[in-house]
Formats: structure tokens, C-alpha cells, sequence
């Protein structure tokens, strides 16, 4: 079977995979990925060459680090398959990289079923808007596409129209409070929930602009957050965002869903805070934790050895993404983890190596080349 | 305000460069004293911190030097210096900008790495002053040495009434023309820059950490082996230091992501990667050097010219020429000598300004 066929099977058992209609294993499907991706991506066959793990043990698949989607193409196939560019915002706010997309059904799906799971509670049908600069064409944001894949799908209406300006409600002046404020007024006489969708910095511009005041909101309003704050913002502590902005909307703090996701992964993470949610009926995670889909593994990992560390140890996130098939398979983040029970607590991203000196620093010179 | 004569400036130096003198002889008391002490306190191996003090500690510098350093350097009521961590031996061309400029010089040596401040301090009684903090007044000079992020705080915290003289951070780059040269001395030239290397365990600005290569990738490849080969050598009569725990993991990740993006050669503790992109990162401090190969190594520098510091090159002088005048502020060097430019003011020549992070 050639590269392509082979690609495509691959995808059709994610998928079934990801619906649960499959009797495969994650295991399984994982090592025949990174079978693949070794036959067809002669990087990731040098980077498998070098490691010294004798066992086939999914959690000992070599990570791909972030930085190499910097420095080269992280594809299989060549860039007329490709049916989207996701660029690197960069965790460092460095220069970017590509995680380049050969087929977008699966990320549809994938990202579909797990959002759902966590965004969706006892109110199905909510309108959906984004605090997030409005979508470009193509789309070079994977978080702007996702954001667009849940107001269609989320909505359910043949009416929607993700690109209509009054959904992304980001703009250079910062966040369109009246805009909002409008919306969620009409959700609330209309009787519909409301999902917002904003990145952590634009939730600091949506208070700072709010001051004191409140957002007239449905009772059953979800805000699914994400992100750092990238330089963007002030920077605020996780707990006092959470608390703030769900006193801004006038909703309890499980209803303040944060997300976790990067360029570089097909798939997300979620908070399974949210009461009536599928995702909190089966875990009841407290806030901080984030719960994996059935198809993605966060195996932290010792950050010289890159050995996977005892259980409840912290350690950097090297993330087994089923989904990234035509890609990479396992990515190296520098994103320190701890496992607590059956979910994640993220623990911020390891410090680079503090700067000694008057050398560059690898971050400070990606920041620069990116600015 | 000091005599300000050239002669009364010139003899501030004097005692300075005779302590750096009595550093150089390793059989000395006080060179002795001083390796041990350096040892200690920059992580460097025994070896590391006498070739770093061999190779880089300006003690004997020229009389055109000097006067030049005279020359570039104003005088001033008071000079203050702010020194950076590690890069031990700039402390001591640090403190001689500082007495050429003032007869009232205040240091602040880092905490990380004291020694050879408080080691030149106590070989000249009286020339200058260590402080633990420094107080500034109206109308002093502070020579400020460290990262741009650290410097965008000390900008952000001096008083306007002092005038503050930055050097940030940067990096060294060298560059391998394609001139016909003979294997004796390419052989010369990669030693003097796996020497270079080797002097980067003091995370200095002026070390090399990426070479270009004018020619085809094949060219690149063949230099990355030989250059490997070098430095795993080097690194049995030079043994690499410690690295701290995070200096460690961002050689990890170094490591695996140029493995994936391209070839890697084991060079010792450390590596020389080469990639078909001009995609590329820094590599970090543990005797890392990055080779591209490019045929057109002016067009490639073009982005990289406000971090340059230092470009040292070989194997085609018109390309030398070609180079100074795109890197107007970068030293110019050979191979091997690029952590000693001449002594005629900071090592950093560019215009600080906080150009890499937001302020």
C-alpha cells in the first residue's frame, strides 16, 4: 500500500476509534502510526534512531519538540496535499512553524466530539461567538478554525455563518463589548444558551473594559477558555481569571471551561468542570484538571532524559496524538505536567535556561526572529 | 573631577592590567588562587577556566588599543558598572572601560559569578570599589552588561539624570567562504573554531553558534563530520563544565528537534547539526554549533544582523569585506580568535536598544 492509502486507512480507524465503534486499541494504533510515520518521515526515522529505548511501549515513542515544526516541514506529504497551514502563534512568541494538515475530516471530528463532550451541557443548540480576532481565509489559525467548527456545529442551524463579522468579537481596539453585550441579550430573550469562546488575554481586555460592570447573560452561558497571555495582556493568575470572569457573566465558575490545545496537535484537552456535560458526568474534574480524549495520552516526562517519569511525578508533557497522522505522532512540549487521577494538571511551561550572560538565548532569539 | 589627561587616564589602567597579568600564570599564587576560585564559581572544568583565561583575558593589550579605548570611552564624574553572570574574564574589560572613563569607579559583580571582580579588586587596592548594591546620583555613568531582558529593567529603573550604557545579548556567527583552500589550512580553520566553541562555555555573545557554509548542502555535511570530530577531541584535553539542569533539557530538545529537522553529529558532550532549511535555531550553551549550507550567505545574514555581535571568516576575503560592510557593528574576526577582539571598548558594539523583548 503506498503513502496516501495507507494514510487514509490510518485516518478511517482514528475516526472509528474516536467514535467508539472500534475494538482497536490506543496502543495498537499508535505504534502502527509511528510505524508509518518512520517508513515515510525520514526525520522522525533519525529521531527513533536515537533513542535508546529498547521497548516498543507507546509512552516511549519519540516527541517531536515544537521547535523542529520552527526549523523544518514536519509532513509526510508534500505541500500540494495540503488542505490547511496551521501557523504557530508560538508558545515563546517566537517565529513560526506549520503544522500542516493533509486531511481536515479527522480534525473535524476529533475536535467535534471531544468539544462537545466538555462545551455542551443540558442546553444543546446555544449561540456561539468568539473572542477572537474574526477568521482569515484560508485559515491559518487552528484555534480560529476550531472556534468556527464549533459555531456551525454547535448551533446547528443552517442559517449560521461563521464568518459574519458580529461572531468574532476581537479587533484591534480590543474586545466589542457592546457587540457582546448585544448578543447576549438577544440570547436571553430568545431563551438560548450562549458559548463564548475567547483566548485568556481577551478575557482580561473583555474585564478591563468592563470594570465593575456585568454581562446580562443566560444563567447557562459557557465560556470555554484558552490560552496564555502571550504578551498580549496583563497577565493574570488562572483562579482569579476564572472567578472573575464568571462573575462577569454572572455564572458559577464550573460554567468557565478552559481548554488546551496547541498548533501542533490534532486533538484538545478539557476541564470537565461543566455541570450536565458528558465529560463532567464521567470525571467530575475539579477545576485545573484537564481530562484527555480517548485518543490523545499526556505522558509527562523527565526534560534532560525524556524518560517517562514516575506515576504523580511532574514532569514535560510529550503529548501521543492519534490524530496527527500525516504529521507527528507524539510532540515534545516544554509544558511541565503532573498526572492526578485519571486527568492533567498543567503547571505552566518550563522555564527556558535563564539567561547567563550576554549569549542569545534560544527563546529570546525565537521571540526576536518572530517579532 | 579626575585629571583627565590622557596620561592620568592611561595609568588608572595600569594596576588593572598588571592584576590581569598575575592571573595568567597558572603556577602564580594568585593564579592559582584564581583558578580555584573560578572553578568554583562559574562550573567551567579546571581546564575551561585556564584556556578561558588564557585565550580571552586581555592583559597585555596593545598601546593602539589602549589609546583607542582612551579615545571611545568619555569622561565622566562617576562610572558604575552593573556585570553580568559568567563570561567571567569581561569582568575585567568591563572595570578598565570604567577607570578610563572615571577615577571613581563603583562595581556590582554578579552574584552568580563575584570571582574575578573581587580577584582584580583585591590585586588593586584602591582603583575601584565592589558594591553589593550601586547608588546611583545625577550625572553618573552605569555601564550595564546582561540580557535584554535584563537590561530592559535596568532602562526602565535608572533615573534619567544617569546615563545608562548598555550591552545586551547576541551571538557569534561564522562564516566559511568557498575559496580554494589548502587541507592544512581548512584543518587550522576548524580547529580555531572548535576552539571558539570550546570558549563558549562562558556564554559569551562573541561565540560562534552557527557556521555558514557557501556552497552545496554535501559541503556542509562533510565540514559537520570533520568539525564533530574536532571538538569530541578538543573536549578530552578541554572537558566541558556542568550545565545547569535547564541548560541541560534545552540541549535535550536541541538535540532531537535538529536530529528530526536534520543531521546530527555527535561531537563529545555536545553536537554540530546541519539543515537543508534556512529555518534554524540557536543551539545552546554545551558545545552545540549549527552549519548551514547557503550560496548566498549575505541574503541569509541580512535577518540575522541586529543580533550579530561577532562574524568571523575564512576562505574568502572579498566575502570578509562583503561581511564587515553588512555587519557594520559585529566585530570581525578569523577563526580562533573571535573572543579577543582587540581591547578598544565593549565587546558589543551595537546600539542597545530593547529591540528583542516588549518592554
Amino acid at each position: 500500500m503506498n503513502r496516501v492509502a495507507r494514510s487514509d486507512e490510518l485516518h478511517a480507524r482514528v475516526q472509528r476509534f474516536a467514535s467508539g465503534d472500534s475494538a482497536e486499541t490506543f496502543s495498537g494504533l499508535a505504534q502502527e502510526i509511528a510505524q508509518f510515520q518512520r517508513e515515510f518521515s525520514a526525520g522522525f526515522a533519525r529521531l527513533w534512531a536515537r533513542r535508546s529505548a529498547a521497548s516498543d511501549a507507546v509512552e516511549l515513542i519519540p516527541g517531536v519538540p515544537c521547535d523542529a515544526f520552527r526549523m523544518t516541514r514536519v509532513a509526510l506529504h508534500p505541500e500540494s496535499d495540503d488542505q490547511a497551514r496551521f501557523a504557530t502563534s508560538g508558545t515563546t512568541g517566537s517565529a513560526r512553524g506549520i503544522h500542516a494538515l493533509r486531511r481536515l475530516d479527522t480534525y473535524r471530528a476529533l475536535a467535534l466530539r471531544f468539544g462537545r463532550a466538555a462545551l455542551l451541557g443540558s442546553n444543546a443548540r446555544p449561540r456561539v461567538v468568539a473572542l477572537a480576532p474574526r477568521l482569515d481565509d484560508p485559515p491559518s489559525s487552528s484555534l480560529g478554525y476550531m472556534m468556527a467548527l464549533f459555531m456551525a456545529d454547535f448551533e446547528q442551524s443552517a442559517t449560521t455563518d461563521v464568518r459574519a463579522p458580529e461572531r468574532w468579537l476581537l479587533d484591534e481596539q480590543g474586545v466589542q463589548l457592546a457587540a457582546l453585550e448585544r448578543i447576549a441579550e438577544r440570547a436571553m430573550e430568545a431563551g438560548e444558551a450562549l458559548v463564548v469562546l475567547a483566548t485568556s488575554f481577551a478575557l482580561v481586555g473583555l474585564l478591563d473594559a468592563l470594570e465593575e460592570r456585568r454581562i446580562n447573560a443566560p444563567a447557562d452561558t459557557v465560556v470555554m477558555q484558552t490560552g496564555g497571555f502571550k504578551g498580549k495582556s496583563r497577565e493574570v493568575d488562572g483562579e482569579l481569571l476564572r472567578r472573575d470572569v464568571a462573575r462577569a457573566f454572572g455564572i458559577s465558575e464550573q460554567r468557565v471551561v478552559s481548554e488546551y490545545g496547541m498548533t501542533e496537535l490534532t486533538s484538545q484537552l478539557y476541564e470537565a468542570t461543566l455541570p450536565g456535560s458528558a465529560l463532567h458526568a464521567e470525571h467530575r474534574g475539579p477545576p485545573g484538571v484537564y481530562f484527555e480524549p480517548p485518543w490523545l495520552r499526556v505522558v509527562p516526562v523527565d526534560p534532560i532524559s525524556l524518560e517517562p517519569v514516575a506515576p504523580g511525578e511532574v514532569g514535560i508533557a510529550r503529548i501521543i496524538d492519534l490524530g496527527n497522522i500525516d504529521s507527528a505522532i507524539a510532540i515534545q512540549t516544554q509544558d511541565r505536567v503532573q498526572r492526578t487521577g485519571t486527568g492533567i494538571t498543567l503547571l505552566g511551561r518550563a522555564p527556558g535556561a535563564p539567561p547567563r550572560g550576554c549569549s542569545l538565548a534560544v527563546e529570546e532569539f525565537l521571540r526576536a526572529r518572530g517579532s | 573631577m579626575s585629571d583627565g589627561t590622557p596620561t592620568a587616564r592611561r595609568a588608572r589602567l595600569e594596576p588593572l592590567l598588571a592584576a590581569a597579568r598575575s592571573l595568567l600564570d597558572a603556577a602564580s599564587e594568585r593564579g592559582a588562587l584564581a583558578r580555584t576560585r573560578l572553578v568554583a564559581s562559574t562550573g567551567l572544568s579546571p581546564q575551561g577556566v585556564d584556556f578561558a583565561l588564557r585565550r580571552c583575558l586581555e592583559a597585555n593589550p596593545s598601546e593602539d588599543e589602549l589609546l583607542a579605548l582612551l579615545a571611545a570611552t568619555p569622561e565622566v564624574p562617576r562610572a558604575n558598572v552593573l556585570l553580568s553572570a559568567n563570561v567571567f574574564v569581561a569582568a575585567h574589560r568591563a572595570i578598565a572601560i570604567a577607570l578610563a572613563a572615571s577615577e571613581r569607579v563603583f562595581v556590582r559583580p554578579s552574584r552568580r559569578e563575584p570571582a574575578l571582580a573581587e580577584l582584580l579588586w583585591e590585586a588593586t587596592p584602591g582603583s575601584f570599589q565592589l558594591r553589593s548594591e550601586l547608588e546611583l546620583e545625577p550625572g553618573d555613568h552605569l555601564w550595564a552588561y546582561g540580557s535584554d531582558q535584563t537590561l530592559a529593567e535596568i532602562a526602565r529603573s535608572t533615573p534619567q539624570a544617569v546615563t545608562l550604557h548598555a550591552h545586551g545579548s547576541g551571538f557569534g556567527l561564522a562564516v566559511l567562504g568557498n575559496a580554494r583552500v589548502s587541507a592544512t589550512d581548512l584543518e587550522r580553520s576548524l580547529l580555531g573554531l572548535a576552539e571558539d566553541v570550546t570558549l563558549f562555555d562562558q556564554r559569551g555573545c562573541l561565540s560562534p553558534r552557527v557556521l555558514l557554509v557557501a556552497g552545496d548542502p554535501g559541503r556542509a555535511l562533510e565540514l559537520a563530520r570533520e568539525l564533530a570530530t574536532i571538538l569530541a577531541h578538543l573536549e578530552l584535553c578541554i572537558p566541558r563544565g556542568r550545565l545547569s539542569s535547564e541548560e541541560a533539557a534545552e540541549l535535550t530538545l536541541y538535540r532531537d528537534s535538529a536530529s528530526y529537522a536534520g543531521e546530527l553529529f555527535s561531537a563529545g558532550l555536545g553536537f554540530v547539526s546541519v539543515s537543508p532549511s534556512e529555518q534554524f535555531i540557536l543551539p545552546p550553551v554545551g558545545r552545540n554549533l549549527h552549519i548551514l549550507a547557503t550560496e548566498n550567505p549575505l541574503a541569509l545574514i541580512a535577518n540575522l544582523a541586529p543580533f550579530v555581535t561577532s562574524c568571523a571568516v575564512e576562505g574568502d576575503p572579498a566575502l570578509r569585506a562583503a561581511l564587515q560592510h553588512a555587519l557594520p557593528c559585529a566585530r570581525s574576526s578569523r577563526f580562533g580568535t573571535m573572543q579577543r577582539p582587540p581591547f578598544d571598548g565593549p565587546v558589543d558594539r551595537r546600539e542597545w536598544s530593547p529591540r528583542v523583548l516588549p518592554t
